[in-house]
């Protein structure tokens, strides 16, 4: 586990490098990362790899939020590197793969489970970031 | 006021070419406008264009369209646009200074160092490694990924189509890994899995669905065109290389 937790950290390191976070956020954006990835891997065995993925980007979008307050960022620079190891980027490439190869029950299987994927990534950031909006709403208006 | 309507535009098409959301785009140009003392503003941002209309207080009406050609993926760029943005509602910043601020931003070309391709490339390894190869796999993909990176941005300085570019970096990642899997005891489809993850457009993908779930169609569907026409690219520049190397 602490393997992979190095692992989720160097990857969304990189991908943070290659997408140009300012350089002193790197650090943030590679914990956020190594937690999303450790938080899909615990769960994958007890809710399944959907479940796991919701719940991981749910609360990758959660620290990212409240890392863009404390840090004055825009979110973007937490959680787009953030949510890559989340990010059914692979299983869509081998979705076309297996189609070109004429292998169609195998794309198929695959391009399900790449938009189910891609779905749960999304709905777990967004059901983060409006709980989030509400909240801050909330705050302005007491105000 | 000519001059405003200018500085809003320009922080709004640097968003846009830098990969921000459109809320995020729309949003800027609100709060500039409405700093800079026009009474009411509207944007209205595409991933390919960027349309506003300023209404100023005597009554004219400013309207600029401005076209998107090129995007990339520069997070520090969006950073530095919103915390000018802000600094200038919040009367922090003179006009001048902003003036100045964006101009510098605008300049401001991708650097592309070795470095940064050579990083690019322990984001392959640690993708071959979370999807269950080891550390010498890992390696491997991560020199090809770092020399793919390379490449595509060599490509992307030409005028080369960006389906062209992923294929290219498709078939270059297949090639020299199943070259390498002759020689060495490597798992050859985890690796090229790897080495092509540098181009795969994972965050067009998720944020596609993100702003199809919230209600932008337009940019939700322009950008899964974007990510399955690049995906299907790799896929196939991929595909050619094992259908002549006999698998």
């Amino acid at each position: 586990m602490l393997v992979q937790a190095l692992i989720g950290f160097i990857g969304a390191t990189a991908f943070a490098y290659i997408y140009r976070v300012p350089t002193r956020q790197l650090p943030y954006a590679g914990i956020v990362g190594s937690l999303g990835h450790v938080i899909f891997l615990l769960m994958r065995d007890k809710w399944g790899e959907v479940g796991g993925v919701f719940l991981a980007a749910t609360m990758v979008a959660f620290f990212s939020e409240v890392l863009a307050r404390r840090r004055r960022q825009p979110v973007l620079v937490f959680l787009i590197p953030a949510v890559i190891p989340l990010v059914p980027g692979a299983k869509a490439y081998l979705t076309m793969l297996s189609f070109l190869q004429d292998d169609y029950t195998g794309a198929l299987v695959s391009f399900i489970s790449t938009v189910l994927l891609a779905g749960a990534v999304a709905a777990g950031i967004i059901i983060a970031s409006s709980l989030f909006r509400i909240y801050s709403r909330a705050k302005h208006v007491r105000r | 006021m000519e001059r405003l309507v200018g500085l809003v535009l320009l922080a709004g098409e640097l968003l846009l070419t830098c990969g921000a959301e459109m809320y995020r785009v729309e949003e800027t140009i609100e709060r500039m406008g409405l700093a800079a003392g026009f009474v009411q503003v509207e944007g209205f941002a595409t991933p390919t264009g960027l349309f506003i209309s300023l209404h100023a207080p005597n009554g004219r009406v400013y309207t600029r369209v401005r076209r998107i050609r090129q995007t990339y993926n520069k997070l520090s760029t969006i950073a530095e646009v919103n915390s000018i943005s802000r600094a200038f509602s919040d009367g922090s910043m003179t006009i001048q200074e902003v003036h100045d601020e964006l101009e510098r931003l605008s300049k401001e070309t991708a650097p592309e160092s070795l470095g940064r391709q050579l990083i690019g490339g322990a984001g392959a390894m640690a993708f071959t490694m979370i999807f269950g190869g080891n550390w010498f796999e890992g390696i491997i993909a991560g020199m090809t990924g770092a020399m793919v990176l390379v490449l595509v941005s060599w490509l992307g300085r030409h005028p080369v189509p960006k389906v062209l570019q992923a294929a290219t970096g498709g078939i270059f990642a297949a090639a020299v890994i199943m070259g390498l899997s002759r020689i060495l005891a490597i798992h050859p489809d985890l690796t090229t899995l790897g080495a092509v993850m540098v181009m795969t457009p994972g965050v067009a993908m998720t944020t596609a669905i993100r702003d199809l779930l919230s209600g932008e169609l337009l940019s939700g569907l322009s950008r899964s065109a974007e990510a399955l026409s690049v995906t299907v690219a790799i896929a196939t520049g991929v595909a050619i290389v094992l259908t002549l190397g006999g698998r």
